[in-house]
């Protein structure tokens, strides 16, 4: 044994503790990175032994560095990736529909609707003021603008979202490619090097990327390379290996999506863009809504209209033109002609017959004021009970994040602990070279 | 290291999701205080909103039908007026057909009554087509035309219908408008059709010499007189008990009216009570918090090194 020996071994030593330092002081300076799974430097006793003249013989050599290991957890990745689809799906749904039900409520459909039912009440009082026809034809040409309005605003969410939903599918395709160049080098990455773990965490940051966008189904190999398939039926392949396949979403006319990747039509279950599709489909069916009231609104006035006679007697003329939200207008513009009398009656007639006909028709149970009503509260409970579906899910997707986090974060407390364990074996490893040194200078300096 | 730590950025990451949640409460609350309203969209509280809408429709409705009962009841007081007028009229010609009934009254006696009793009857005609206060006229029905007309005999024809049309003053409730001219001013008498204008007119031309007995012809004309009395005030009551109706059933409006504003606000409105409570207590909570994290995170083992 030679005082040589102590000198490799404390340097060994040394060298390792320096190079943990490193690791450690690594995983500080990535304490806040949320992509960055913490490393430890794995280490392992070098002996050199040889067998001479049948005689085993060792040599103590200190300590070998190994390769970097990174923390790791394959299933609470996966309970993150999978709780973060289905939030995100809830939030794009939320979104889009919350955008809906701003623009149905502050486009004041009901109250318009209210205020002509009054002003109509109003009118009853007395009939031929011609104030107060007036007054009822300004409320239908505002109550006609009103139904619009409300038809731009949800045209212009409904075309938000179709836009938006197309453009995601542009992110689906930068995470799909980043995956793909990432698959490509881990083939070549060697075990334990540093740049293999820094490849896996760019893996399964855009792993989270791509989940948060569409629900995907993973699945990796013997490199850690990872093959992606979208969750949904049927599964359509995104990434296999080094090569991304190309996914994009089409908005029909008709307001469906059609998700395809390379030509071949599938579908997602979740993901923000599953949450999108159904919102937009839930929109274009409350336009329809929509639609639906202004039409009965129009059918009703103007049936009303047609079964009643104007102030001079003749026969009421429609008092709206169009047939849905859009184009709806009023073509009656003297107060005159609205038909408040029932069919028949002479000029300057004060029957009210035919105006009592016309409020009933309006406020009926299956009439527009009921009617749209009904669709406020069916959006407003689907928002309502979906906001406490989110609210669950994004407690199940933190409570994923807290174990992958709890796996995988860097400790500061621990990291700290580390550094002055570490400094304190560097130091001691310097101490046996120093040892080694006098010890080697003991015995040059015999005599 | 395959053992589990307590990861800083973990710790970071709860202690803002607990802040913002806290913070995020506090703004509603301070919303909720600022607006005095509790629901700001209808996803809020869907069915609150839904009943809000309601009593919303309720409440336009209400404010219509108020104003249609005091319009009513304008016209209602007017044609009270107007029947009260007829009803002194009459009063007044019964008084001079009794006079004129005094056989010793000579015919310059009876002519002088004869010409106050056209007058009335003129007055009487006036009072037939006098309009309400929006210038439609009292008595004739759902029509705007004038109630009576006269032709060049002095003969009086009504000119509207028999309707009196209705105005809706209440949920379901509607009160009928006026009543028609015959009701008012014509009858049977012994079976035949005849009217105030036809009583006073034949009293008038009895009295100018148009019969061989005047005085008798007056004292007949008295029971005729008796009957459009009995008619006219048969129709005043009429008009008075429909507006007494208006006018409980505005006591009524204004009872639903507070009403509906108490279930408005019990539905929709900030407890401003509650409210501060809750959100001093929200805001307890987050300074705590925030002094926690900060005592918390200056806990590290850094300062050791």
């Amino acid at each position: 044994m030679m005082p040589t020996d102590i000198i490799t071994i404390g340097s060994s030593g040394a060298r390792a503790s320096r190079a943990s330092i490193e690791i450690t002081a690594q995983n500080i300076a990535n304490a806040s990175n949320p992509d960055y799974a913490r490393r430890r430097l794995n280490t392992g006793e070098l002996v050199g032994s040889a067998i001479i003249d049948f005689q085993v013989s060792s040599a103590f050599s200190g300590v070998r560095i190994g390769g970097v290991q990174r923390a790791d957890s394959e299933l609470f990745q996966l309970r993150v990736r999978d709780s973060g689809s289905d939030v995100a799906r809830a939030d794009g749904e939320l979104l889009g529909l919350t955008n809906a039900e701003t623009a149905l409520e502050q486009s004041r459909v009901y109250d318009r609707l209210v205020a002509f039912e009054a002003s109509l009440t109003l009118l009853e009082s007395d009939p031929t003021d011609p104030a107060l026809r007036t007054g009822t034809i300004e409320t239908a040409k505002q109550l006609a603008q009103t139904f619009r309005f409300a038809d731009d605003s949800m045209e212009s969410t409904r075309s938000s979202l179709a836009t938006e939903i197309e453009a995601r599918a542009f992110d689906v395709n930068a995470a799909a490619q980043e995956l793909a160049q990432v698959n490509r080098e881990l083939v070549s990455a060697r075990e334990g090097s540093g740049g293999r773990a820094a490849l896996l965490d760019a893996r399964d940051a855009a792993l989270r990327d791509l989940s948060q966008e569409i629900g995907i189904a993973v699945q990796f190999d013997e490199f850690g390379t990872a093959t992606v398939e979208v969750d949904g039926a049927p599964p359509l392949t995104l990434v296999d290996g080094a090569v991304a396949s190309t996914f994009a979403a089409t908005v029909n006319p008709d307001s469906t999506v059609t998700l395809s990747v390379d030509g071949s039509v599938g579908a997602a279950n979740t993901g923000a863009m599953a949450g999108r599709i159904s919102a937009l489909s839930q929109i274009a069916a409350l336009a329809d809504e929509l639609d639906a009231i202004a039409t009965s609104t129009i059918t009703r006035a103007n049936a009303a209209q047609a079964s009643g006679s104007a102030l001079d007697g003749s026969a009421g003329q429609p008092l709206f033109s169009g047939t849905q939200a859009g184009d709806m207008t009023v073509v009656l513009n003297d107060g005159a002609g609205l038909a408040v009398a029932i069919a028949g009656a002479p000029a300057g007639s004060r029957d009210t017959a035919n105006l009592g006909n016309f409020i009933a028709a309006i406020g009926a149970d299956d009439g527009p004021i009921a009617a749209t009503d009904r669709a406020l509260l069916s959006l407003s409970s689907r928002i309502s009970g979906l906001d406490i579906t989110r609210q669950g899910l994004s407690i199940i997707n933190d409570s994923a994040m807290a174990d992958l986090l709890a796996e995988t974060g860097v400790d500061l407390d621990a990291e700290a602990a580390d550094l002055i364990r570490l400094q304190q074996a560097f130091e001691a490893n310097s101490r046996v070279i120093q040892v080694a040194t006098s010890l080697f200078d003991t015995i040059l300096g015999l005599r | 290291m395959s053992s589990i730590s307590n990861s800083t950025s973990a710790f970071f990451e709860r202690t803002l999701g607990q802040m913002g949640g806290l913070r995020q409460s506090v703004e509603k609350l301070q919303a909720e205080i600022a607006t005095g309203e509790r629901i700001s969209r209808g996803s809020d509280d869907p069915i609150g909103a839904s009943r809000l809408r309601a009593l919303s429709r309720i409440e336009a409705r209400g404010r219509i039908e108020a104003e249609n009962a005091q319009r009513l009841g304008q016209d209602l007081s007017a044609a009270s007026k107007e029947i009260e007028s007829v009803s002194a009229i009459l009063q007044r010609v019964r008084e001079l057909a009794i006079a004129a009934g005094n056989d010793p009254l000579g015919e310059t006696g009876r002519e002088a009554i004869a010409l106050e009793v056209e007058q009335l009857g003129e007055e009487l005609f006036t009072r037939s087509n006098a309009r309400s206060l929006t210038g439609l006229p009292l008595f004739s029905g759902t029509l705007s035309d004038a109630a009576y007309a006269r032709d060049g005999a002095g003969n009086v024809t009504y000119q509207g219908n028999g309707q009196s049309g209705a105005v809706p003053v209440g949920p379901a409730t509607e009160v009928e408008r006026g009543l028609p001219g015959p009701q008012v001013f014509e009858f049977e008498m012994g079976g035949v059709p005849s009217s105030a204008f036809a009583v006073v007119s034949g009293l008038a031309a009895a009295l100018r010499g148009g019969v061989a007995d005047p005085a008798a012809a007056a004292r007949d004309a008295v029971g005729g007189i008796d009957i459009a009395i009995d008619t006219v005030n048969r129709s005043q009551t009429v008009i008075g008990t429909r507006l007494a109706w208006v006018e409980s059933i505005q006591i009524d409006q204004s009872d639903r009216e507070i009403d509906i504003a108490r279930q408005r606000s019990d539905i929709g409105d900030t407890d401003i009570a509650d409210a501060i409570v809750r959100l001093q207590q929200a805001m307890t909570a987050l300074e705590a918090t925030q002094a926690g994290f900060a005592r918390v995170s200056s806990l590290t083992l850094f300062d050791a090194i």
